[in-house]
């Protein structure tokens, strides 16, 4: 299987690869709508110097823009998730529950909380998919 | 209960609480001088006015009350929110001291957020956003109940979307709870039962969600035992101030609970059903919890074995099937014995107003740390049928 450096072009290409050949996604995203937005502080010292911003943009069940970005574009997403390297790395391995850090604040969440709940089976998915995709993170590179 | 070794977890404590009988007069104007303010508006009710509970409060803060804002409903909304919060910018408040109950409690908590990041409310909506503490904040409870004096939560109503909306935010605890039981000692027989039955929901449904803790597990537990010995006494002796203590500390010690593990299901229907049709939120709770304790059954044996030993229900040598399903009997009987209402039709509520509030069940925040996964909106209006 190959391995894809985490928070870099070729692996979100490899995620949005990954969520397209779902069908399983497909049906339980069939009423998802808009864009979300990953912010991924700096962590210099996990070999991440820069904050890295990705955009990623779902239409009912279809997977479209899935791309690294500038911060004024993250900014322009209908749903912007923000925190630390560590924390999002913890999610990705599912170390850590994403509902759980949001409740906790380690991630943070900007728009319509009521749609994001009524479509967590979508996120939830999302997720488990990005665990398939074989990531070598920044600190382990 | 057992704690699995890979348990892993946060625990939030951060409001002062400062307990006892005539402390809501005697000590807030220290507490506000030792958060350093000097320009306070008040946030209340009419009816917290009526009652005659805040002259000697405002009268102890003196000059350092600067207003006093009343113009609050049972179930805050955005522009609620959004007015008051503009009346205490025009005011130059430092301080917000709310008195009364949840909304207006949650109210001041939310102007807290107005005050100090500006904007409107819907800015702000999302979860956790904030990166600083807020304006400071001393509450002053006058039921015994909501909990929201010591937690990071607030609920209020948007009807834009005709639903109420978490704000969970760890900076924006209040700095400050005043418990003074004086202050509750009036409280009808009606609404000590539903404010304490709201208590006593936020402490099952903090031991039964997946986000729950050792500590809360122990404050939620206390609260139980509390609330199974005093709030029958309440109801009957209400101006006994020892037994109203109780039933506050109890409270609070719900409120704890809840704020770190969260709530479940129960909420996440009384919510809806209040969005809907206004049944008020502790009476709501009160009637749908033994409900879902029967759904959440399945999932929730070993905690609710722990409940029945709490609420002395059950007898020697039951197994834990049999001491959980003890424990739901014996919340059933509890909210008979308080004289609580038994079902939400007695509130207006009709078949079309829990169709949607099924649906708008499964899009609060709290369904999802329910012991059980809820899969769709038939389950939860299963439910509401049963408490119809």
């Amino acid at each position: 299987m190959s391995s894809y450096k985490g928070l870099t072009q070729e692996w979100l290409d490899a995620w949005k690869q990954k969520i397209a050949e779902s069908k399983e996604y497909k049906e339980i995203a069939k009423d998802w709508e808009g864009s979300v937005s990953i912010i991924v502080n700096a962590a210099p010292d996990k070999n991440l110097p820069e904050t890295a911003y990705l955009f990623t943009d779902y239409w009912h069940g279809d997977v479209r823009d899935f791309v690294l970005c500038d911060e004024a574009r993250a900014l322009s997403a209908r749903f912007i998730m923000s925190g630390e390297y560590v924390r999002w790395k913890q999610v990705a391995t599912k170390e850590l529950d994403a509902t759980k850090a949001l409740m906790q604040g380690k991630l943070k969440l900007k728009g319509d909380l009521t749609y994001v709940v009524r479509n967590v089976k979508t996120i939830n998915k999302v997720i488990d998919l990005l665990t398939e995709v074989n990531t070598i993170w920044p600190d382990e590179a | 209960m057992a704690y699995d070794q890979d348990l892993s977890f946060v625990y939030l404590g951060t409001t002062k609480v400062v307990f006892g009988v005539g402390s809501s007069s005697q000590e807030v104007e220290a507490e506000m001088h030792a958060l350093g303010c000097s320009r306070a508006v008040v946030v209340t009710d009419q009816g917290i006015i009526r009652a005659g509970l805040l002259d000697k409060i405002t009268a102890s803060l003196g000059a350092k009350c600067v207003g006093v804002y009343s113009d609050i409903p049972q179930d805050t909304g955005i522009d609620v929110i959004d007015k008051a919060a503009a009346f205490a910018r025009d005011k130059g408040a430092d301080i917000l001291i709310s008195v009364g109950g949840g909304s207006v409690i949650d109210t001041a908590k939310c102007m807290c957020i107005l005050l100090t990041e500006g904007g409107s409310l819907t800015d702000h909506e999302g979860i956790q956003l904030l990166t600083r503490p807020q304006m400071p904040h001393i509450v002053i409870s006058t039921t015994s109940g909501t909990g929201s004096e010591v937690t990071c939560v607030a609920v209020v109503l948007d009807k834009s979307k005709g639903q109420k909306i978490l704000i969970v935010e760890s900076f924006n605890a209040p700095r400050v709870s005043i418990l003074d039981p004086a202050l509750t000692a009036k409280l009808p027989p009606l609404l000590t039962a539903s404010t304490g039955m709201d208590a006593f929901c936020h402490a099952v449904e903090a031991m039964t969600s997946i986000h729950h803790e050792p500590i809360a597990d122990a404050l939620a537990l206390q609260a139980i035992r509390l609330l199974t010995k005093y709030l029958p006494r309440c109801i009957e002796h209400g101006s006994d101030l020892t037994v109203r203590g109780q039933v506050q500390l109890a409270a609070t010690m719900a409120g704890w609970a809840f704020g770190n593990a969260m709530v479940g299901l129960v909420h996440a229907m009384a919510h809806s059903i209040g969005a809907v049709i206004h049944v008020p939120h502790g009476v709501a709770n009160g009637i749908l919890l033994p409900y879902c304790m029967e759904y959440n059954l399945p999932d929730a044996a070993d905690y609710y074995a722990d409940i029945a030993q709490a609420m002395n229900a059950g007898e020697k040598g039951f197994s834990e099937e049999q001491a959980a399903q003890a424990a739901v009997e014996a919340v059933f009987a509890f909210t008979k014995k308080i004289g609580h209402p038994q079902k939400l039709s007695e509130f207006g509520v009709k078949e079309e107003h829990i169709i949607k509030a099924a649906e708008l069940s499964m899009s609060d925040g709290s369904i999802l740390n329910n012991v059980r996964f809820v899969p769709d909106s038939a389950e939860v209006l299963e439910i509401y049928r049963k408490a119809l």
